[in-house]
C-alpha cells in the first residue's frame, strides 16, 4: 500500500470517528477546541522535571475519550508523525544532562533521563488531546467554530475547499503510483528522471481542474461567501464542560495532585 | 520538519502564532487590494489555490526519508506555489496544507502550527520568491544562451537555491525555537550542526524535484508560472550585478549555517544568541518564565549542575525536599495512584462503551 | 425555450470549436447532443450559461445571453459537469446543494427545505449529510444532479451524465432523467442512453451542425453515424 493510500485511509477513518455521536461529539465545536488548547498549552508548559505533575494530565484526555466512546487505543497510530523528531531530540537528554536528580534504590536518575520522558509524554498527551478533537469534530463545524473567534473566511474557505480536494489528489496520486510502480518493478519510488513529467502532469490536470471548480461555482452563482447547512445540534452542557475541563487543568497545573495526596499518607 | 507541540514552550509558541497570524494578515490584505485593483479575481483564485494546495498535499506523499536520521524530507511546496501562485497566495496555500496535516494527520501539533506555518511556509513562500525566485527569474543572466534556455537554467538555478535556503532557514529556526524552549538539553550549536547538514541533503533533492516540475511547466504551459518572460516582454529590470549580490547574501547566509557545524567552540555562539535573545524575549513578552515552566537553563546551567543533587526546582513535594528517598517515594506512589486512575476510567468508559454496543446491536 | 442562432465560436488560436450552429429546443423537450470527442458539444454547452463567450445568438427563456444579464441566465440554466467531483466542492451534499439556493438570495432555512424536497424526489435522502469524499461514483452522479436541480432550473445541461458508471446505477440515473419534467439537452457518447431518454437528436462534427431530427431516425442511419465517427446503439444494431 502507498502513501498515498494510507492517508486516505486515515482520512476515511477520521470521518467515520468524527461522524458517531456521544456525549462528547455533540459538545459545541469551539468549546471543545478552546478545552483543547488550553489543554495542550498547559501540558506544554509543564517544567521538564515535573514527572509525576505532568503525570497527572493523562487523566484528561483519558475521560475525553470514555465520553466520546472512543478507545484511547485508537490515536496511537498517528504516534508515528509525531514521535521521529520528539525521539531524536528527546534521546539526546540523557548525554547532556547528567546531573543525578533523585534516585530509585541505589541507580541514580539523571535530569536528562527525566527531561527525556516528561517530553515523550507531553508529545503523546498532546497527541491524545488533538486526536479526541478531531475524532469527535467534523471539518465544517470546526471551520465555523474558527469563523466565531473570527478567523478570516478567506483562510476557513480555503480550508474545506483544501480538505474537499485532498482525498481527489491523493486518490490520482495514487493511482498514478500505481501505474508507475507497475512498468518500473523494483523500483522503491519514483525515478528522479521522472519527478517534472510525474508531478507536472498532475498539476496540469489539477490547473484544468480548478478551471472546472471555478465555472461549477459561478454557475451556482457563487459571490464570495461559502454558506453552510446547520450542523449537529450542540449540547448546552458545552460551555460548563469546557469551564470545568479548563479549571481542572488549570488546577492540576499549579496543584501537584499524585504528591498533593501522597503527602497525605506520608 | 514538523514540529509536535512537545518541542515548544507555550510562550514560544505563542510568539510563532502571533509571527505567522501576521505574515497570514497581510497576504490577506495583499489579496483583496489586488482584488479591488481589479488585477485578480479572489473568487477565481480560490479553487486554483486550493487544489493547487490538495496538492502539494498528495505530491508529499512520495516522500523519500534519509535513512538514519528520523527526519524526513517533505516536498515543502513552498517554492512550487508561490511560483504558481505568488507569494502570497502561496502563503495562504501552505497555511491550508499544514492545517489539514495538523489535524487529520497529527503531523506537528495544534500549539506548534504557528511555529510551524512560520518554518515551511513563511521562508518557502516568502524568502524563496522575494530574495530568491523573483530576482534570478528577472536577471539577465544566462542571457546569451536564447531566451528559452536561460529561463530553463534560471528556474532551475531559483528553485534548487530557494529550497535549500529556505529549508536551511526553517530547519534553523526549528533549533532555535526548541532551544527557546528550553525543551532540549543539546547545546544549540550541535543542534544546528545535526540540523542543517540533514536539511542540506533534503534541500538539495527537493529543489531537483520543483526544479523538474517547473521546467515541465514552462516547456507545458508557462503563462501558469510567475514572472517568467516569455516573447515580447520587457527584458529584466535587475542587473546582474545586484543579482549576482543577492546571491552573494544568499550563500553568506547558507555557509554562515553550516560553518556552526564546524565550529570549534559552538557554546560561545549559543551564549551570544541565547544570553540576549532570551532576555529580551522573557522581558519583551512580559512574561515570568516560571509561569510557563520554562527555565532558561542555558544562563543557569552552571549553577542548576550543582543545585540539582541538593535542591530540585520546581519539583517540589509536600514533604521534605532534603530527604531525596522521601522524593523518590512519593514520585513512585504519585504515579501509581495516576496509573490505577487511568485504569479505572478506562475500566468504566469501556464498561459502557460495551453496554452502548451491546443496545446498539 | 432554448434558440441557438448561428453561434460560432473559436479557441484563442485555433479552428473554430463551433461555427454558425442554429437550433432551437423547445418547452419540456429532451434532446441528445451526440457526437466524436472534439465535435463541439462541450463547448456548445459551455457557451448556454455564458461560460464561453460565443458570436451569434443564444436565448434562453427569451433572454439573450450577454454580459449582462449572465446571474440572470445562469438562474435559468442548470449545468450538471461531466466530473462530479469538481461539480461538487463543498464538504457535505447538503451544503452543495444549498451552495445555489443561497447565493441567489433565499435563507438558509429556505434552501435546506428545497434540498430536503429534491432529495427526497430523487430518493437520495439518505445522502444528505454524507460528505462529498465518502459517497460512490454512482452517488455522487446523484447527488452532483441534485446540487443542480436544487436550484430549480428551467433548463438542464447534462455532459455525459453516464460516463463511468455501472449498468444499475445507468439504469438508475436513466430513470431519474427520464422522470424530470424538464427542458434538457444531454451531451453523450452513450447513445443508447440517449436513444432511452431523448426524442430529437443533434449530430455534431467539427463543429458544425450535422443532422438533427427524431432520436429513432438519425440515431439508426447506420451510414450517417459511422460517417461521424460514430456506431449504431447497441440495442438497433442487431
Amino acid at each position: 500500500m502507498d502513501n498515498a493510500q494510507r492517508a486516505m485511509l486515515d482520512l476515511r477513518a477520521m470521518d467515520e470517528l468524527a461522524s458517531m455521536d456521544s456525549p462528547y461529539h455533540r459538545l459545541s465545536p469551539l468549546s471543545k477546541f478552546l478545552m483543547t488548547v488550553v489543554y495542550i498549552f498547559i501540558t506544554a508548559s509543564f517544567h521538564k522535571y515535573d514527572l509525576t505533575g505532568l503525570l497527572f494530565m493523562v487523566i484528561f484526555p483519558l475521560i475525553g475519550y470514555q465520553f466520546a466512546f472512543i478507545p484511547v487505543g485508537t490515536c496511537f497510530s498517528k504516534l508515528r508523525n509525531v514521535i521521529p523528531l520528539v525521539a531524536a531530540v528527546g534521546l539526546l537528554n540523557p548525554f547532556f544532562d547528567r546531573a543525578p536528580l533523585f534516585r530509585i534504590g541505589s541507580v541514580n536518575v539523571s535530569g536528562g533521563v527525566v527531561s527525556m520522558i516528561t517530553l515523550m509524554l507531553k508529545g503523546v498527551f498532546c497527541l491524545m488531546a488533538s486526536f479526541l478533537l478531531m475524532a469527535t469534530t467534523q471539518i465544517d463545524d470546526l471551520c465555523r467554530a474558527l469563523r466565531k473567534i473570527h478567523c478570516p473566511k478567506m483562510i476557513t474557505s480555503l480550508i474545506l475547499l483544501t480538505f474537499r480536494y485532498t482525498s481527489v489528489l491523493l486518490d490520482q496520486v495514487s493511482e498514478m503510483t500505481q501505474a508507475y510502480s507497475l512498468r518500473a518493478p523494483g523500483q522503491k519510488g519514483i525515478h528522479i528522471s521522472a519527478w517534472g513529467t510525474f508531478l507536472g502532469q498532475l498539476l496540469l490536470r489539477t490547473m484544468d481542474r480548478a478551471e472546472d471548480l471555478y465555472e461549477a461555482m459561478m454557475l451556482r452563482g457563487f459571490s464570495g461567501e461559502f454558506h453552510y447547512a446547520a450542523g449537529r445540534q450542540s449540547s448546552r452542557l458545552s460551555w460548563l464542560a469546557a469551564l470545568i475541563t479548563c479549571g481542572a487543568v488549570i488546577t492540576a497545573r499549579y496543584i501537584n495532585i499524585p504528591a498533593f495526596i501522597t503527602s497525605l499518607f506520608f | 520538519m514538523h514540529m509536535a507541540d512537545a518541542l515548544l514552550a507555550p510562550a514560544v509558541a505563542a510568539t510563532m502564532y502571533v509571527a505567522s497570524s501576521t505574515a497570514a494578515g497581510v497576504s490577506i490584505h495583499k489579496l483583496r487590494k489586488e482584488e479591488k485593483l481589479g488585477l485578480e479575481d479572489n473568487s477565481k483564485r480560490l479553487p486554483t489555490m486550493a487544489v493547487t494546495a490538495a496538492l502539494v498535499f498528495a505530491g508529499q506523499m512520495i516522500n523519500y526519508t534519509i535513512p538514519g536520521t528520523g527526519s524526513s524530507g517533505h516536498l515543502c511546496g513552498g517554492m512550487m506555489l508561490s511560483a504558481i501562485l505568488g507569494p502570497f497566495a502561496g502563503f495562504l496555500s501552505m497555511i491550508a496544507v499544514l492545517v489539514i496535516q495538523c489535524l487529520f494527520f497529527a503531523d506537528g501539533g495544534l500549539m506548534a502550527l504557528g511555529a510551524n506555518v512560520w518554518n515551511m511556509a513563511f521562508y518557502g513562500c516568502f524568502v524563496g520568491y522575494f530574495l530568491i525566485y523573483r530576482p534570478i527569474m528577472n536577471s539577465d543572466l544566462f542571457a546569451s544562451r536564447g531566451r528559452d534556455a536561460a529561463n530553463r537554467i534560471k528556474l532551475i538555478l531559483a528553485s534548487i537555491l530557494g529550497c535549500v535556503v529556505t529549508l536551511q532557514l526553517g530547519a534553523g529556526s526549528v533549533a532555535v525555537e526548541t532551544t527557546l524552549s528550553g525543551i532540549s538539553e543539546l547545546p544549540f550549536g550541535t543542534f544546528l550542526g545535526l540540523m542543517l547538514p540533514i536539511h542540506l541533503a533534503i534541500g538539495l533533492v527537493e529543489g531537483l524535484i520543483t526544479a523538474a516540475v517547473l521546467v515541465f511547466l514552462y516547456e507545458a504551459r508557462p503563462e501558469l508560472l510567475r514572472e517568467v518572460k516569455t516573447e515580447g516582454e520587457a527584458s529584466g529590470k535587475l542587473s546582474l550585478k545586484s543579482t549576482l549580490a543577492v546571491l552573494a547574501v544568499i550563500v553568506v547566509l547558507v555557509g554562515g549555517g553550516l560553518s556552526l557545524y564546524a565550529s570549534s567552540n559552538p557554546d560561545g555562539l549559543e551564549w551570544a544568541l541565547f544570553g540576549n535573545a532570551e532576555e529580551g524575549y522573557a522581558e519583551n513578552m512580559g512574561l515570568d518564565e516560571d509561569d510557563f515552566g520554562v527555565s532558561s537553563d542555558i544562563s543557569d546551567k552552571a549553577g542548576e549542575i550543582q543545585e540539582a543533587t541538593s535542591f530540585l526546582p520546581d519539583y517540589a513535594f509536600a514533604n521534605d525536599e532534603e530527604n531525596p528517598l522521601g522524593t523518590t517515594v512519593s514520585g513512585i506512589v504519585g504515579s501509581l495512584i495516576v496509573a490505577c486512575l487511568a485504569a479505572v476510567i478506562c475500566f468504566i468508559g469501556g464498561f459502557f462503551r460495551r453496554k452502548n454496543a451491546g443496545r446498539a446491536a | 425555450m432554448l434558440r441557438f442562432d448561428n453561434v460560432t465560436f473559436s479557441y484563442p488560436g485555433s479552428a473554430p470549436a463551433l461555427e454558425g450552429v442554429t437550433f432551437e429546443v423547445n418547452d419540456g423537450e429532451k434532446v441528445g447532443l451526440i457526437g466524436a470527442n472534439g465535435a463541439g458539444k462541450s463547448t456548445l454547452m459551455k457557451c448556454v450559461p455564458g461560460l464561453l463567450e460565443a458570436s451569434g445568438t443564444i436565448t434562453v427563456g427569451g433572454l439573450a445571453v450577454n454580459r449582462e444579464n449572465l446571474a440572470e441566465v445562469r438562474r435559468k440554466v442548470g449545468y450538471v459537469l461531466q466530473d462530479p467531483d469538481s461539480q461538487m466542492f463543498m464538504p457535505k451534499v447538503i451544503d452543495d446543494m444549498i451552495f445555489g439556493p443561497v447565493n441567489y438570495g433565499l435563507s438558509r432555512e429556505e434552501a435546506e427545505a428545497g434540498a430536503d424536497r429534491v432529495l427526497e424526489d430523487l430518493g437520495i435522502t439518505r445522502l444528505r449529510d454524507r460528505y462529498n469524499h465518502r459517497i460512490s461514483g454512482g452517488e455522487k452522479r446523484m447527488a452532483a444532479i441534485a446540487t443542480v436541480l436544487a436550484m430549480g432550473p428551467d433548463i438542464m445541461l447534462m455532459d455525459e451524465p453516464s460516463s463511468s458508471l455501472d449498468p444499475r446505477n445507468r439504469r438508475a440515473l436513466i430513470n431519474t432523467i427520464k422522470g424530470l419534467d424538464r427542458t434538457m439537452l444531454i451531451a453523450s457518447h452513450d447513445l443508447d442512453m440517449i436513444l432511452d431518454i431523448c426524442s430529437r437528436v443533434i449530430l455534431l462534427d467539427g463543429g458544425k451542425l450535422i443532422a438533427d431530427g427524431k432520436a429513432a431516425d438519425i440515431l439508426r442511419d447506420r451510414e450517417l453515424l459511422e460517417a461521424h465517427s460514430l456506431e449504431l446503439p447497441l440495442s438497433l444494431s442487431r
